[in-house]
Formats: C-alpha cells, structure tokens, sequence
C-alpha cells in the first residue's frame, strides 16, 4: 500500500457531523464464583496484601469478538462495581458487566495453553486458545 | 481512465482507542491509512473500508449498502473503550480516480489497490469523468472487487481478491481463525476468475471479459 497522498478532512464538516447512537448495554450486577485451585493461585499472588484487586475486564478483539483483561491493580479509573470473593477484591467494569455475569475464574495448571481461565455462560462460543468469545 | 463518484459513506471515529478497535476487529494490519476489511466470526465481509488516518479522527469509507451492518458491528464491540462514531456521510462525497488527479486542498485523497479514493466536502463537486460501465470495464479488466458485485457479505475476503487485505502475522482478529487456517492448508474454497464473456456466473460484466467467483478445483 502505498502511503497517502493528500489527507486533509478536518473539513468542518466532519466536526458537525452528527453522532452515531452507541448502545451502551445495561448494567448488571454481577454474580461470580472462583474455584479452590484459582483461590490458592491468587492467594500466592496477593499473598497477606489485600490493597490490590483483580481486574476482571472484557475488551473487543481475538479470533471471536471479545478478549477477557485479567489484571491485578490498586485502581483503575473505569467505573467498576467491587465484589468481595472469598477475601479477594475483585473489579468489574460496568461497561462489560453484561458479559461477565455469572462467570467462574478458574485456573488451569498445565505446561502450555495455562493459566486463569473463564467459564462464561453468556459466551456462544470461544476460539481455539480460549482469550476470546463471542 | 477517469473518476467515478462512490455511493460511499465516511464514518469518523474518534479517541484514543479508535486505531486499535479498528484493527482488533478487521483483516488487515491498521497502523496507518490502509484498506482493509470487517468480518464475521465466520469469515464472511461486512465490509471492505478505508481507513484514513488524521490528526484526531479515523475517517472509515466503505459501501452505503454495509454501513448498517458494519456500524451495528463496531456498536457491540466499543465496550469500554474511548471511541465515539459519527457519520460525515451527508457532508462528504466520494470518488475513485483511476489514476493520480490533482484536487483542491479542501479534498483528501488516499492512493488505495483499486485507485485513487478521493473525500471531497459537499459543496466541492468534482468532474465526474467515468461512466459505470467504463468503471466496471476498468475493474474487470484490473479484477478489482467491489461492494455488492464481489465483495458480499456471501463471500470471504480471500474468495473475492482481497487476499491481500489479510494481514499474515497481525495476530487475532474476528474471523481470522477460518482465514488462516485456509491460507495454511491451501484450501480457500473459491477464487476470483477473470474469464472471456459471455459468462454465466459472472458477477461484473466488462466490455470483452467478465469477473466470476469460482471453485477452485
């Protein structure tokens, strides 16, 4: 592909144009579970510090539509409800909450393709290595 | 050779994550101004766009005939991210050149696989040189795809000439599991032929050729 040649387009009329109405999914208050083996795997990962929250998050992309964000963070500036789960905190953006209740974190001790995983009711389907869903 | 107008839309997204939902959600590598194109989770096209890139905004040019489909696509997948759409489509016209023009500085244009696409302002009327069937003769005598003849939401990009369109290591996007697994096993089912008229299947008539989708044998 060659590289642009011209690209103005700040036109004024791009700046007037009228915006797209974005759904924003409602929000749901969500319900999670975690199993003993992703318990002992967080509890070695926060050890006796309880500052730090796991971010659970959805962004849009991988092979199915959407990817799950697992993070350990001290904050975040999404708008989150906080669960406590057995001791641990754990955050959920509102903007995915409909894609996320109901979801039980898990974790898959193997050499390849381990790790935290999801099992999500609200997914249709999964791709091969499990990040992404539909 | 000459200029052709478009019956295009021109979506503009801005925020910071607008370059990055654009290329987690279609075929190509989107770093930049480029084409590519937006799939289904089983492969099939919403729509082939083009993706300008400007100071503040990505500007998205594809067929009047997706812009629902692609813009209900894009919708469910924003999430959380900093993206807002909106739709210049009433205040911009477009046009494909089929070789370098010059233009005034209040017009964009971009050189693309299929020729020049130029996004004019509404009150800046170009001459329109071309007449659709001097399009379509240019198209198949170039097999260049488009929307609504080749390009359909029935067809995968690799079924309809746009194999260049998807990106080989760029990693996962939606329906980027079919498309690799057919590039890896040799077997994308059908192909676009430019094959002597008259022709049965064919889905763009030129002047001598024709354009068809086939099975490739």
């Amino acid at each position: 592909m060659s590289p642009p040649f011209h690209i103005v387009m700040d036109c004024n009329t791009c700046e007037t144009a009228p915006s797209v109405v974005i759904n924003k999914p409602e929000v749901v208050e969500v319900v999670l579970t975690i199993t003993a083996k992703a318990k002992e795997m967080l509890s070695s990962a926060f050890g006796d510090d309880r500052s730090h929250a796991l971010l659970v998050g959805v962004l849009s992309g991988g092979c199915s539509g959407y990817m799950y964000d697992l993070q350990i963070v001290e904050s975040t500036e999404q708008d989150c409800q906080e669960i406590n789960l057995d001791g641990f905190r754990v955050l959920v953006p509102n903007a995915t909450s409909h894609l996320l209740d109901g979801i039980e974190i898990d974790y898959v001790d193997r050499m390849m393709g381990g790790g935290f995983k999801i099992n999500n009711p609200n997914a249709e389907s999964s791709c091969g290595c499990g990040e992404s869903f539909a | 050779m000459g200029v052709v107008k478009l019956d295009y839309y021109v979506l503009v997204l801005r925020g910071k994550d607008s370059i990055s939902l654009v290329n987690g959600l279609s075929t190509n590598k989107v770093d930049g101004t480029c084409t590519t194109v937006f799939t289904t989770q089983n492969a099939k096209i919403i729509d082939m766009v083009d993706v300008v890139v400007s100071a503040g905004f990505v500007a998205l040019i594809g067929h009047n005939m997706y812009k629902d489909s692609l813009v209900q696509h894009i919708n469910r997948k924003i999430l959380a991210q900093d993206v807002t759409i909106s739709d210049a489509s009433t205040a911009n016209q477009v046009y494909l050149a089929t070789s370098e023009i010059a233009v005034p500085s209040n017009v964009t244009i971009c050189k693309t696989f299929r020729g020049w696409i130029i996004v004019a302002p509404i009150n800046t009327e170009l001459e329109v040189t071309m007449t659709e069937m001097e399009f379509e003769n240019y198209r198949v005598e170039n097999m260049i795809p488009f929307q609504g003849k080749e390009i359909t939401p029935s067809n995968h990009p690799l079924a309809c000439g746009l194999g260049h369109l998807v990106h080989e290591a760029k990693g996962c996007y939606i329906g980027q599991e079919i498309l690799a697994r057919m590039r890896s096993r040799g077997k994308q089912g059908k192909q676009l032929v430019r094959v002597s008229s008259p022709i049965d299947d064919a889905t763009s008539v030129g002047l001598s050729h024709s354009l068809a989708i086939r099975r490739v044998k």
